[in-house]
């Protein structure tokens, strides 16, 4: 209470103006920020557009002078000149009669104005008193319509009166009726319409010379004109500051992304590089960060033809990108990086996430080479061995779709049946005549529909037998390791293929030293124990060069390191010497489709010889043996492995064999003896494990075929909520940013599907850090390492992050399934591609490089001994003949150790065994590839006459093209140096209109190739022979290369014989190049 | 000590009316408690001295007899209230500025949140559901408040205390606001905001919110307990149903007992007792002891992990 009490009131006399003042001062702040912040806070966009317009006016500036300077330049050549002066003339000579046109079409012009208002007044009157009329008619009333037409006659009498200008210049005044008004009026029209049309006429010359300056300076110039750049700057000149966006009313879809992005769709094309130019005046001024961020954001789309698929129109942006389309107001946000957007922009790395979303379905894609890698890698690393993913590794799944429809055909089968036998009964019992017909119609009816039952059944058992031959496997078909492995290197193996073999497809599980044990134990104690056949030593220095060029390397590889060449679909050979038996080699090579025991689905397990003896049988299995002698099923009598056959001679795989087997780092016999291999005891834990870590995914084992898949379903694995992705004790960690290595993560927080993926393929166990030691061994985290380099990780990650429940985040109606036609054909073909490493000989896509090109045996005049190039190939084959090549490429079933076609190359088209299936697609494919209608109905050439035939015999023979020089004709000699097929193939395999084209111009369709270009030119609307003409040409009109072309069509052996009989193939010239040049000299 | 877990939480836009609430609601209780203080004594002394009492009309302390008994509204009072509008909308704006509605991703059926909280002015109810089954603390309960709420004036006897703070004047009624809204109310908004964590587990602040956190607790009904489960027929509907009734009736019974305790405890209490009719009695007691009630099973649960004291097969308590 020591408080003294003020003298005067303090409610009274107290005064509140300062706390006022500041209060009102920081409310009128509050409001200016208030302010600030929504139009620019809020508006990032707006600094944005006001950068762009000063600086890509300075880019646009600079372009103008460019392109300025490059028109000049044309407007000063000969050619140029030559046409403005014709222009010049022509326009003189049109001229007069443009400026008669002119001026009469001045006046009608005129007359017009005044007529056409003077008859729509007249007409409107009396279309009004008409209509009156027709409705009186219409109701009857007689009198009315007699009075109402009486108007109308009265109406049309009426007379205007029209001031008209004339030619003269003077005025006339008509006085008109309403029909001669309306004739008036029409034959103005008229004339005018005459007018315009000879206008038209007149200027043809000019107009025509005008296009060709211009199309003379667009062939003769870069990019947009002069003209056209000026008119964008005009446009960016006077761009108004606003949110730009893209609304996909289909979908009801808005990206604004285009309000910062604003170079994005330019039609010139805008570089970093020349931007930053332009914003700096050619580097004379500093840019601060925000400018640099912005001029970041302005260039063009980097894929402007996938733009062109792609109309941002038609898709928006953040279908493909993800990120928050709408959001304007923060970078942040719009790129979605809002913990709460479920939908961010996909990293930089990661952007061909945006294909898989909707292309889920394509093997294979343009422009996606990161995704594309991910698909490959997931496949062939043997992902598929453990984890579901829709259209992967299906044949299992619909082979058992299929015989569960083949169930129920039967049990509908049978219950028609029993209507059958019911009906018949009915009607024999019935009381009426037509009840009796009736039951009997009923009974008919069902007969047919059985039949039709047969059909389908008969077809899905077919579909049924291509699956079982489709369904391969990653890894090596583990029942036969007695007969092919030495027991001591399996533990070393297990224990860590990597160190063994780095760039080996198995991967790296989580073993001790016993599991290494009982595992090696198992799996040796559960192999078949069948012997092959010994087999004597061969040539190993002619094995090598067999192996080097047969085709080995397309997808194996040799050599480690630095020294690795080859493919790498397929295992590195180098070290197979110090695991493999020489004898299964062998037998492996000559045949690896070739088991050593025939496999029963139906009894679940490999028959024995007994099984056939039992039956009377001789142990015989192949694909014309297939069926099982105890129960009749369809057997498996093929390895599972996507390895083709080279159908070589034992002897030739006796080589091969020998030396691979010289491949080795160390002596097989310098392995620690594993003696436990032969104890039972560990027998049974080995088999827990195996089921445990789900070997049976990649590998057959006895016992354990019809294994589940252990590892988790991925086909949505993009687009599971992050909550149910396991981050377990590093969750608090990812979302700080902190890596498991403790360091921090160079883009922060790593807690999102694209963290989790990332860190799981470089280490599978990560998430169980922590827990090493108390979780018990079966819950533990199973999947193994897999030995991926960081762009292989990203590759992978890339496919999973876009691999998204249909209509995650895009609507649904965006997904590429097309349900047939030539799209699906692509699609289902780019899978079996894929599967059997087609591309690792042939070029299938343009740009595309097979494993074989870069390799040094196939440079230079090795070039010649590559396999062909694929592209187009639809085009050129005939599809019958293809689905013969396909099943058989050495086109004969005695004379099988060589190729089909192209006798002359030492690598070898293998044969793959397709299944009926996979060769219908595969066909399908390249003729849809090519834009080929099918099915295909082969021309009918127009027969040769004698006098076509005596010249075409001539062009075949030319010096300047001696087409037998290079192309095979039967003889072993010659074809052993031959380049080219034989042309008595041609009628069979190839298509008319594409040997048109290519003997025109090869090397339009394939660079490079042997075959020379320019054997024909151009003469009018026919093509002649370029090298002076055969007798025989000069009275024939007809385009010669059409005609050489129905001659290779009507080509015999015996003809092909005759020609070389007279000599003909001995042509001077030594050899195509030769050819060319005498072609050219002409 | 997890600094970033306890910024995370704190700083979420969603806890910011909370944070302010830590404070501010501390602040003006010692603020309204001074003053009530204050005045305590203004009427102490005023209860001493007749001629003051008389002048004295305005409640403050300390006095002048020279000033004005009262003073007009336009300006005193609305210029002090222009001042604080002026400040609110300087607040309002500063933070609806820097703070963005905090919206979440879309609702998705097949996955909710964890934890899912109620927006923070409904987290008390929420926190309540952790002790009663959805029905009592979900419909019951909230009603309970709001006619408890609804009741007071027509069961308040004491008239004094109007217009001006006092503590003196009104113990019971001013004791009995601070235990249910900051105790229950209040308390239970910080605990489900600032406590509660993924699973609906309970962290302390500081403690790192881990979703794959794992504790141990098994909670049970009171008559499965050691100190009733013996007794026969307990296990059965009818003994379940009797036992619990017998319970809860025996709360409260003594409950009231401690309340009526708590009414006649001094001259001043039982003068306002004495101007309540029965009903008003009896309603204050009804409410007073259900009030009660929450807490004693908070602690039941949290001390001693009784589920429920009162299983029937309609409702558990």
């Amino acid at each position: 209470m020591a408080e003294p009490v003020p003298h005067h009131d303090p409610i009274t006399s107290r005064s509140m103006s300062g706390p006022l003042l500041v209060a009102s001062i920081l409310l009128l702040l509050s409001l200016v920020w208030a302010l600030y912040d929504e139009f620019y806070g809020l508006r990032p966009w707006k600094g944005y557009q006001e950068y762009f317009t000063e600086v890509y006016s300075k880019f646009l500036e600079k372009a103008i002078a460019e392109q300025t300077a490059r028109e000049e330049q044309v407007t000063q050549s000969a050619a140029y000149q030559e046409l403005a002066k014709q222009l010049e003339a022509a326009r003189a000579a049109a001229a007069p009669r443009e400026k008669e046109i002119q001026d009469e079409l001045g006046i009608i012009e005129r007359r017009l104005t005044v007529l056409t208002d003077l008859f729509a007044t007249a007409r409107g009157r009396v279309s009004a008193l008409m209509y009156e009329a027709e409705k009186a008619s219409f109701t009857g009333d007689a009198r009315a319509k007699e009075r109402l037409l009486k108007a109308v006659e009265e109406a049309k009498k009426e007379v205007s009166v029209a001031n008209l200008p004339t030619a003269d210049g003077k005025m006339e005044t008509l006085r008109l009726d309403y029909d001669s008004l309306e004739s008036e009026y029409n034959n103005l029209k008229e004339r005018k319409a005459e007018l315009l049309t000879e206008l038209v006429r007149v200027r043809e010359t000019v107009n025509e010379l005008n296009a060709r300056m211009q199309e003379y300076m667009e062939n003769n110039t870069l990019g947009l004109s002069a003209a056209q750049l000026k008119g964008l700057l005009n446009k960016v000149r006077h761009m108004p500051v606003e949110i730009k966006q893209i609304h996909v009313l289909r979908t009801d879809q808005v990206d604004r992304c285009e309000s910062c992005h604003l170079g994005t769709r330019e039609p010139v094309e805008i570089t970093l590089a020349a931007l930053r130019d332009a914003a700096t005046d050619g580097g004379k001024r500093k840019l601060s960060a925000t400018q640099e961020k912005y001029l970041r954001a302005f260039v063009s789309h980097p894929e402007r033809d996938l733009l062109r698929i792609h109309d941002p129109e038609r898709f928006g942006c953040s279908t493909c990108h993800g990120g928050n389309g709408r959001a304007a107001s923060s970078e942040y946000k719009g790129h979605g990086r809002h913990k709460y957007w479920l939908w961010p922009l996909y990293y930089r790395e990661n952007f061909e996430a945006g294909c898989q979303q909707c292309h889920a379905r394509d093997m294979v894609l343009d422009y996606s080479t990161t995704l594309n890698r991910g698909k490959e890698l997931f496949r062939q690393r043997g992902c598929i061995g453990c984890h579901r993913y829709e259209g992967f590794d299906d044949e299992r799944e619909r082979l058992q779709a299929t015989q569960l429809g083949l169930r129920q055909i039967n049990l509908q089968r049978a219950q028609w049946e029993r209507e059958i036998q019911q009906s018949i009964q009915k009607g024999d019992t019935a009381q009426t005549n037509e009840e009796a017909q009736r039951y009997y119609a009923r009974a008919e009816q069902l007969r047919l529909r059985i039949s039709g039952l047969d059909a389908q059944s008969e077809q899905l058992r077919r579909d049924a037998r291509s699956l079982l031959r489709e369904d391969k496997k990653v890894g090596p078909n583990l029942k036969e390791i007695r007969a092919k492995i030495r027991p001591d290197w399996i533990p070393v193996w297990l224990e860590n293929p990597h160190a063994w073999r780095p760039t080996t497809k198995m991967p790296r599980f989580r073993l001790d030293a016993h599991d290494v044990q009982v595992i090696s134990a198992f799996l040796w104690q559960n192999a078949l124990k069948a012997e092959v056949p010994k087999q004597p030593l061969g040539n190993a220095a002619r094995g090598k060069q067999l192996f080097e060029t047969r085709g080995c390397l397309a997808c194996h590889s040799i050599g480690e390191g630095e020294n690795e060449i080859g493919g790498n679909f397929a295992a590195n050979l180098s070290r197979v010497g110090e695991k493999n038996n020489y004898d299964y080699l062998v037998r492996w090579i000559h045949n690896p489709r070739e088991r050593l025991r025939p496999y029963c689905p139906l009894e679940k397990r490999d028959l024995t010889p007994e099984d056939y003896a039992k039956k009377g049988l001789p142990f015989v299995f192949d694909l014309e043996h297939p069926t099982c002698p105890n129960d009749g099923s369809e057997l498996q009598v093929q390895n599972a492995t996507p390895m083709p056959i080279l159908r070589l001679t034992i002897e030739d795989a006796r080589d091969i064999a020998t030396y691979l087997m010289t491949q080795k780092k160390q002596e097989p016999s310098s392995y620690a003896k594993a003696d436990y291999l032969n104890d039972p005891k560990l027998f049974e834990e080995g088999k827990a494990k195996v089921k445990f870590y789900g070997c049976a995914g990649c590998h057959e084992i006895s016992g354990l075929e019809e294994e589940q898949r252990i590892g988790t379903e991925l086909t949505a694995e993009g687009s599971k909520p992050i909550e149910r992705l396991d981050f377990a004790l590093l969750t608090e960690d990812a979302k700080r940013g902190i890596l498991p290595d403790g360091t921090p993560s160079p883009r922060g927080k790593w807690y999102d599907h694209k963290g989790f993926f990332e860190q799981k393929l470089a280490d599978p166990a990560i998430y169980d850090k922590g827990k090493e030691d108390t979780k018990p061994e079966a819950e533990r985290l199973r999947m193994p390492k897999p030995n991926l380099t960081p762009e292989e990780i990203t590759a992978l990650t890339t496919f999973l992050l876009g691999s998204v429940d249909p209509g995650y985040g895009f609507p649904t109606s965006y997904l590429y399934r097309p349900t047939g036609g030539p799209q699906k054909d692509i699609q289902e073909g780019w899978w079996i591609v894929s599967k059997y490493n087609c591309m690792g000989c042939h070029v299938m896509r343009i740009g595309q490089r097979s494993a074989l090109m870069d390799m040094p045996q196939y440079q230079g005049e090795g070039k010649e001994q590559l396999p062909p190039v694929l592209i187009g190939a639809g085009a050129r084959l005939n599809p019958d003949w293809m689905t013969k090549f396909l099943e058989n490429p050495a086109l004969s079933k005695t004379d099988t150790n060589r190729n089909g076609v192209r006798s002359y190359l030492q690598v070898r088209m293998p044969t793959f065994n397709f299944s009926e299936q996979e060769i219908q697609t595969l066909v399908r494919f390249f003729q849809a590839l090519s834009a080929q209608e099918q099915p295909y109905l082969p021309p009918k050439l127009a027969p040769l006459t004698e006098q076509e035939r005596t010249l075409a015999r001539q062009l075949f023979t030319h010096p300047a093209a001696p087409c037998l020089k290079c192309h095979a004709y039967g003889d072993p000699t010659h074809d052993r140096t031959a380049t080219a097929p034989n042309f008595v193939l041609a009628r069979e395999r190839l298509k008319p209109a594409w040997t048109e084209r290519w003997v025109v111009d090869p090397a339009k369709m394939i660079p490079g190739t042997s075959m020379p270009s320019g054997l024909f030119r151009r003469e009018g609307n026919r093509w002649v022979f370029s090298a002076p003409h055969p007798p025989a040409a000069r009275s024939y009109t007809g385009d010669h290369a059409e005609l050489l072309v129905r001659y290779i069509f009507e080509l015999t052996a015996e003809e092909q014989r005759r020609l070389i009989g007279r000599g003909v193939a001995r042509a001077p010239s030594s050899s195509a190049q030769q050819a060319v040049n005498l072609v050219k000299s002409h | 000590m997890d600094w970033h877990q306890l910024w995370e939480i704190t700083s979420t836009p969603d806890n910011i009316p909370i944070v302010g609430l830590l404070l501010l609601v501390p602040f003006y209780t010692w603020y309204a408690f001074r003053q009530a203080l204050e005045n305590d004594r203004l009427i102490t002394q005023l209860e001493k001295d007749p001629a003051m009492a008389k002048s004295h009309h305005r409640k403050t302390f300390p006095y002048r007899p020279e000033w004005p008994r009262e003073v007009h509204t336009w300006p005193y009072l609305m210029r002090i209230e222009f001042l604080a509008a002026i400040i609110v909308t300087f607040i309002l704006m500063v933070w609806s500025i820097t703070l963005n509605a905090p919206l979440e991703e879309p609702a998705n059926p097949n996955l909710t949140m964890n934890p899912a909280k109620a927006p923070w002015y409904f987290l008390g109810l929420q926190e309540m559901l952790v002790y009663f089954d959805p029905w009592i603390a979900g419909v019951l309960m909230p009603t309970l408040i709001i006619v408890g709420l609804m009741v007071i004036p027509y069961v308040d006897a004491n008239p004094l205390g109007n217009g001006y703070y006092t503590f003196k004047q009104r113990r019971i009624a001013i004791l009995s606001f601070c235990f249910g809204f900051l105790g229950l109310w209040v308390l239970m908004i910080v605990i489900g905001t600032f406590i509660r964590g993924p699973g609906w587990m309970w962290f302390w602040p500081g403690q790192t919110w881990d979703h794959n956190k794992l504790v141990f607790e098994v909670n049970r009904d009171l008559h499965e307990t050691i100190l009733f489960s013996w007794i026969p027929g307990i296990h059965t509907w009818p003994g379940k149903i009797i036992f619990g009734g017998l319970v809860v009736g025996a709360y409260y019974v003594l409950a009231a007992l401690a309340v009526h305790k708590l009414m006649t405890i001094n001259d001043h209490t039982r003068k306002i007792l004495n101007r309540m009719g029965l009903v008003q009695y009896l309603t204050i007691q009804f409410f007073a002891v259900t009030m009660l009630g929450l807490p004693v099973k908070m602690l039941a649960r949290l001390l001693f992990r009784i589920k429920y004291v009162w299983v029937t097969p309609w409702f558990n308590i």
